[in-house]
């Protein structure tokens, strides 16, 4: 099906007619359908960031309505084999049998006393395990549709920025390819539109200008607002 | 009547998502950025001090915090010529000193004032447009919302992050309808539709069972 941003105009070689149109049609067919395929995940980020910027939204509260739950489990200590915090929290994660990412977020004062968080989309476990009794206890937390959705938004495996850590859940680097995947997706739905707009001649100015609109507002608060305080 | 609907929607589609298109890059470049905890060193971070001196400060400081806090520190902020958004202030009562964050996308602003002397410490560190567009993605946020949004240009930011959120969901469905529109494509981009639909969901589903 030709479509109505294919060019026909003169002074080219057919040859180059054919490749030009040829991309025109593909950059439009890819255009909606990165779209398509992309739905979902745009509208889970959008959405959940729309409620990350509106933490007063009664309505999606999660933390408040989660479910908790406390246990106690009895461990085979982690032999001398076991390297490391993260070695010893895997290895108890394992005994477990709970998945999700592992963080270390305090520093340990007692060798017998290890204290550490799995979390995964939903899902929050504050782990305590007292080495020298061979028990942990755990308390989980279940939140709700709010709550998988805000996480899902943030989980990228590294919640401080520049913290000597790593992904130690498969999962978790699948779905951080995938947001980079996103992103990708959506800087080539902008590169193509453009593309699509510049093609057509009648709606080039009115296009230019609130590109321009919006290129201007954008930037201001990008490199502007440096400028100007 | 249907023909004039499709050309509304095609052209509210065009140039709503050019006026969004420069959003959706930032928010969608910073995703990198975020996601690996990775910056680009294009220029070196730059960083400077001064010092300002008989700066004003409220009368009631021991008595404030949060948000209030904020309001009252703005008239010392303007006299040292510090404008931004200002972070959680911390006050130290045993040292005397009041240690103020203010940023700018793109610059940290550490301002600490010796009460006592009523005398600050000015070190601003120019962090580059790869930061500037992190502190954009991750503005307003979902913490601090008493004293977040103190400064007029983020509040403008925030009305904005919120009008692409709208307009992306906009642009989506008059995307949708502009695609079925187009019988010859249906069949291809049904099963695209749910070849993402299948991906999204079940990567939900895995990370969060």
């Amino acid at each position: 099906m030709r479509s109505a941003t294919e060019p026909n105009g003169p002074g080219k070689s057919p040859n180059a007619r054919r490749i030009r149109a040829g991309f025109e049609r593909w950059n439009r067919k890819l255009h909606f359908y990165a779209g398509l395929f992309l739905l979902f995940f745009m509208w889970l980020f959008a959405f959940s960031g729309l409620v990350l910027n509106h933490p007063s939204w009664g309505f999606t509260e999660f933390w408040k309505n989660r479910k908790q739950t406390n246990y106690e489990r009895e461990i085979t200590v982690p032999g001398p084999e076991v390297k490391g915090d993260l070695g010893q929290a895997r290895e108890i994660q394992r005994q477990l049998g709970i998945a999700g990412e592992i963080l270390l977020t305090t520093t340990r004062t007692e060798t017998n006393q290890f204290d550490f968080q799995v979390r995964r989309p939903g899902h929050f476990f504050f782990i305590k395990a007292d080495l020298a009794r061979k028990r942990v206890t755990v308390q989980q937390d279940d939140v709700n549709l709010w709550g998988v959705m805000r996480v899902l938004h943030t989980f990228t495996g590294i919640p401080v920025e520049n913290a000597p850590t790593r992904r130690d859940w498969a999962l978790t680097l699948v779905w951080a390819y995938s947001m980079d995947a996103v992103a990708a997706g959506l800087i080539f739905m902008v590169l193509s539109s453009w593309y699509m707009w510049f093609e057509l001649p009648q709606k080039r100015l009115p296009g230019a200008v609130v590109l321009s609109l919006g290129s201007l507002i954008c930037g201001l608060f990008c490199v502007g607002l440096r400028w100007l305080f | 009547m249907s023909g004039r609907f499709y050309r509304l929607i095609r052209d509210l589609h065009l140039y709503l998502g050019l006026f969004i298109s420069p959003f959706v890059l930032v928010f969608a470049i910073s995703v990198f950025f975020v996601v690996h905890s990775w910056r680009p060193r294009i220029a070196s971070e730059t960083s400077t001090i001064r010092v300002v001196s008989a700066l004003p400060l409220p009368g009631d400081l021991p008595t404030l915090s949060g948000r209030p806090l904020i309001d009252a520190l703005k008239p010392t902020l303007e006299k040292a010529d510090v404008r931004g958004e200002v972070g959680f202030v911390r006050h130290m009562v045993k040292e005397e000193k009041l240690i103020i964050p203010v940023t700018i996308p793109g610059r940290e602003t550490t301002v600490t004032i010796s009460i006592a002397s009523r005398e600050a410490t000015i070190v601003t560190r120019e962090t580059g447009l790869a930061d500037a567009l992190v502190s954009l993605h991750k503005s307003p946020g979902q913490h601090g919302p008493d004293i977040r949004m103190n400064w007029f240009c983020m509040r403008a930011w925030r009305w904005l992050a919120d009008a692409t959120v709208y307009l992306i969901l906009f642009i989506s469905v008059s995307g949708i309808y502009l695609w079925y529109v187009l019988r010859a494509e249906r069949s291809v981009g049904c099963i695209l539709l749910l070849a993402g639909a299948l991906s999204f969901f079940g990567m939900a589903y895995a990370l969060s069972h």
